[in-house]
Order: structure tokens, then sequence, then C-alpha cells
């Protein structure tokens, strides 16, 4: 099987009918589908080795959609590198990830053009990566630094049983305009892929300044929102007057729902905001369809074919939310860790503390995982960390998300200090390594860093949501 | 009174060195969305500008007038730094 067979069924549907639009250019199937063959064929004249890893890093474009079908076509394995990394981020990803080559907007030394904005970068590795006979598709790294960076793998087969899980819920058809606005880097599978598997139509959003998303929104008659808690507030603030008539469902994701923007948003325009779990282990696992009005603060029941648990639940019937259904990863990278091996039981545990209504909903309370998420993005702590480690005057830190009330959550940074140093030479020195989001907004000097007793790690707090 | 040309020149370091690349001539008065600013830049500048000043951007405030170019940015940081701190 190979997801690319999602995305010609569509073309030969619906070939007319229009699959992306990027400013005032729309891109039909049939001339998404020949222009991913195209560029197919000029993959395959560089002569990659079979099943190869392959770094794409690009803005949101028809260009980012085109390519990672394009690499499907020849069996190469996509691994995303979001546009916001630095030079040393790109290239820590290329080593962990052993990528043969890197795809980018942007010419990069010794780099190719293979037209308009695309550039390929040949890389070598100092050894092939073992994909352990796996028909992989995708692998998103989940960590930052060299030795703790790791990558989540999902075979082609993987990620078509949780596009047709989730559309269980999500319904989307050939009607649907989706209005998207969040980085394909960090999205993309149970989102882009899904769509163009069931004829929807994409407006790439430029930004999402309230006015002129309204306006595209109208404009081209969007049907699905599918953004972030930021996105969504900004839009509740317009004073514009526009409606979001078109709209059926809003979907909020990536972090959790502050009242006040579920509330304002409603209010400005008839439309309840409907919160989802996504988790790139195991896709989109709930989403609240059914009851997004009264019950705004839930992500909703699980999907049809997934089951969710609460396991150790306190007096009040809160616990850890595991998770078992179709489409979970196939495996862990560096080291190789298959998913059998982690979860024999069948459960996966999402690292969220949650309780489940007697209605069968689920509520999230915070999370117990490390992985900060701003306003779409995850950032993981471990690459704040391994660059302020080397600051001279740094023995240790420990970075992690605090709640901030427009963005989800900030990075900020705990440090034990072996020789006097300011904030601002900390932060300036974060600014020469990291993108500019990663940059801690405070830090706070303390005398010791908790570790657990077992192994030694450093201890990672829970961070309770936004009230 | 807080003046707006120091202000300028940071936005203008950051948005410099984090966003546009190296062959990008950028200037305060340089049309920011046509050049390609995102949300995604959206989000780093208003982090950037929490860090540095201490303030949030109202998100009544993000609008394509007060986001047009570093000059518009600066006044907007200006006008509410000096509405936070009055002159004395």
């Amino acid at each position: 099987m190979n997801l690319t067979e999602f995305l010609d069924r569509t073309a030969s549907n619906w070939p007319d009918k229009t699959a992306l639009i990027e400013g005032d250019r729309a891109v039909s199937y049939v001339e998404l589908v020949e222009n991913t063959l195209a560029l197919a064929a000029q993959l395959r004249k560089l002569q990659l080795s079979s099943a190869c890893r392959v770094g794409i890093c690009f803005p949101n474009s028809v260009n980012y959609v085109a390519l990672t079908f394009a690499l499907w076509r020849i069996n190469a394995v996509v691994v995303p590198i979001p546009t916001e990394c630095t030079e040393e981020e790109l290239s820590s990803i290329a080593t962990t990830m052993q990528l043969e080559a890197i795809l980018s907007r942007n010419a990069r030394s010794q780099s190719v053009s293979l037209g308009p904005d695309v550039f390929f970068t040949r890389l070598t590795p100092a050894l092939p990566p073992d994909n352990h006979g796996l028909n992989l598709a995708f692998i998103r790294f989940t960590s930052g630094t060299t030795s703790a960076r790791k990558g989540v793998a999902l075979c082609h087969e993987t990620i078509g049983d949780r596009v047709l899980a989730a559309n269980q819920a999500l319904r989307i058809g050939p009607a649907d305009t989706v209005m998207w606005c969040l980085p394909m880097a960090h999205h993309f599978l149970v989102t882009i892929v899904l769509y163009l598997s069931q004829g929807a139509t994409i407006v790439l959003a430029r930004h999402v300044l309230s006015r002129p998303f309204l306006e595209a929104a109208n404009r081209w008659q969007g049907t699905v929102l599918y953004a972030a808690p930021f996105h969504y507030s900004m839009l509740a603030r317009d004073s514009s007057g526009a409606k979001l008539n078109s709209v059926r469902l809003a979907v909020s994701t990536t972090c959790s729902l502050p009242q006040e923007v579920a509330v304002s948003f409603q209010q400005r325009f008839g439309l309840p905001l409907s919160q989802a779990l996504g988790v790139i282990e195991l896709g989109l696992v709930c989403v609240n369809v059914d009851d997004s009005t009264a019950r705004w603060d839930s992500v909703g029941r699980p999907l049809p074919k997934y089951a969710v648990n609460i396991r150790n639940p306190d007096e009040d019937g809160y616990g850890e939310v595991v998770v078992s259904g179709p489409g979970f990863f196939d495996a862990y990278t560096n080291p190789w860790t298959s998913r059998d091996d982690l979860m024999p039981d069948g459960w996966f545990n999402t690292g969220d503390i949650g309780r489940v209504d007697p209605q069968g909903y689920l509520y999230l309370a915070g999370r117990k995982t490390a992985v900060i998420n701003l306003a779409g993005r995850k950032v993981f702590p471990e690459e704040i960390e391994a660059v302020l480690n080397r600051h001279p005057a740094v023995r240790e830190s420990r970075a992690y998300g605090a709640a901030h009330p427009h963005l989800g959550e900030v990075v900020e940074a705990e440090v034990v200090l072996r020789d006097a140093t300011t904030t601002d030479t900390l932060r300036d020195f974060c600014r020469g390594h990291l993108s500019p989001d990663k940059v801690p907004s405070r830090f706070h000097v303390v005398q010791i860093i908790p570790k657990t007793t077992v192994t030694g790690k450093i201890r990672r707090q829970p961070t309770p949501p936004v009230a | 009174m807080i003046e707006p040309t120091g202000v300028q020149v940071r936005l203008l370091e950051f948005l410099r060195a984090g966003m546009f690349s190296a062959d990008t001539e950028v200037t305060v008065e340089t049309d920011l969305i046509a050049s390609g600013f995102d949300s995604l830049s959206l989000v780093s500048l208003l982090v950037f500008i929490e860090q540095t000043y201490g303030l949030w951007i109202p998100q009544n405030e993000i609008n394509e007038a007060n986001l047009k170019n570093i000059r518009a940015i600066a006044a907007v940081v200006v006008r509410l730094l000096n509405e936070r701190q009055p002159p004395s």
C-alpha cells in the first residue's frame, strides 16, 4: 500500500475539483497528481537509495504537498523539518535521522534546483538507515538533543488506517473546503492527507490576521477550520462584522482551549469550537463533534475505533489517559524500538491526565509529558537544555512549558549556575542557537534540578492548562 | 517617554536574524506581510516583544495596519509602553 493511492483515487473521481488554493492560484486534483509525477521523475533521476529518508523544509505551500507525495511515489521516507529551525538544529536532525537528502525552499550549499523555489541537497549519512523491513512513509522527530532525539516512525498502512478512522468523526468530503493555517511541518497526516483522500479543497491561509483570514474564508466558502486557540482568539476579537456562515466545523487543537476563547468565539460567530485530542503516536483519538456547546471543555468521546481508559484514577476520577485503537505508530527510531515492545498490552499512555464522564466524554486536566505546545508548534525541552548547558556559566538546566493566556504555553527554564551571569546573556546565547520561539521567556536561577531517583533523569513537571 | 527609534532597531535586528533569509533586505518600511510574514513569524515576534519589553500586544491590536512594517509595530509597542509607564 502507498498513500499516493489516496490522492490518485481522488484525482480519478474528481479530476477537476480544486485540491489546493495558495493565494490566487487554484490547483486541481489532476494538476496536483501531474505535479507529483513530474517531481517524482526528477527525484528518480537523482538515484536515491531505496527507502531512503529525505528531509523536507518548506513553509505551507503547494510545493510542500506535491513534494511529500512525490517522495512517497519513489518510496522515500519523509522527515519534516520545521522552517524555523536554525542551521544547527537542521544539521542535528539530518545526522540523527540519517537523511540522504534535504528538499528546501531556499538554496543550500551544493544544492541543485528542481524548479522554482525547490532545491535538492544530497547528504551522506554515516550509516544507511535501517527501516527494519517496514513500509515506512514518515518519521517525525520528537526530541531535540542528539542523544535524546528520537523519531516516531509510521508506515503507509498505519497512516491510512488513522486517516480513515478519523474521518468517521470529521466526515470530510468533496463538499468541504478546509481553511488551513497550522504549520504542515507539525501537522500533515490526519489533516492534509485526510482532506486530499476525501476530495476536499484546502485553502492555505497566508496568515491568520483576522480580516484577511475571514475574507479568504468567505471568498472560498470555507466549511472547516482547523487551528489552535491562539488563532481562534484573534478571530474572536475581529471587529469587522464578517461572519463565518459557510463553516460547519471549527476544530481547536494543539493545547487546551481557554474558556474565554471558547465563549468569545461562539458569541462572535455563533459557532462552537470542537476540541480535539491528537497524538503523533496515535492519530486523532477524540474530537468533540457532537456536544461542543455544552461540553466546550471536553475533547469529546473516543472515535469509533478507539478506546480510552483512565489508569490509576484519584478520588475525583482523574488519572492517566491510556488509549487503544487503529493506526498506532510502528516504532521509535534512535534507538529502534517497535510498538509491540513498547506497549505489549495494546494500550498507549498519552502522558495526559484526565477523566471520563458517565456519557463517555473525556476531559483533560494537564499533561505529564514534557513537550511544550506553543500556538500549534511542539517544542522539546531537551533541545533547549542542550544549548543552555553549553553556556560556560551554566552547570545544568531544565526547560518546561509555562501556561500562557494566548499561546497555550511558552518556554521557561531553570538554570543552576556555575558562574554569575545575567538573564540577557543567557537569552542572547539561546538566540544564537535556537529558533526564536524556543528561546526561554523567563529564566529562574535555582540551586538544584530535581532528578528521578532511579534513572537520574531530569524530573519533568506536569503543566496545568491555563484557566 | 520611550522613543520609537530604539524599539525599531531591536525589532529590525530580531527580524533580520530570525525570520528572513540573509539575502532579503529588510528596513523599517518593508511590507512584512507581502514579504512572507506568516503566522509562525507572528507568534515568534509576539513572544520576542513580550520577552524584551514585558508586554503582550492585545489580540485586538494584531491587525494589518499595526503589523504593516517595523515602523508600525514599533509605534504600537512604544504607545503601550508609554501607557503603562506615564512620563515622570
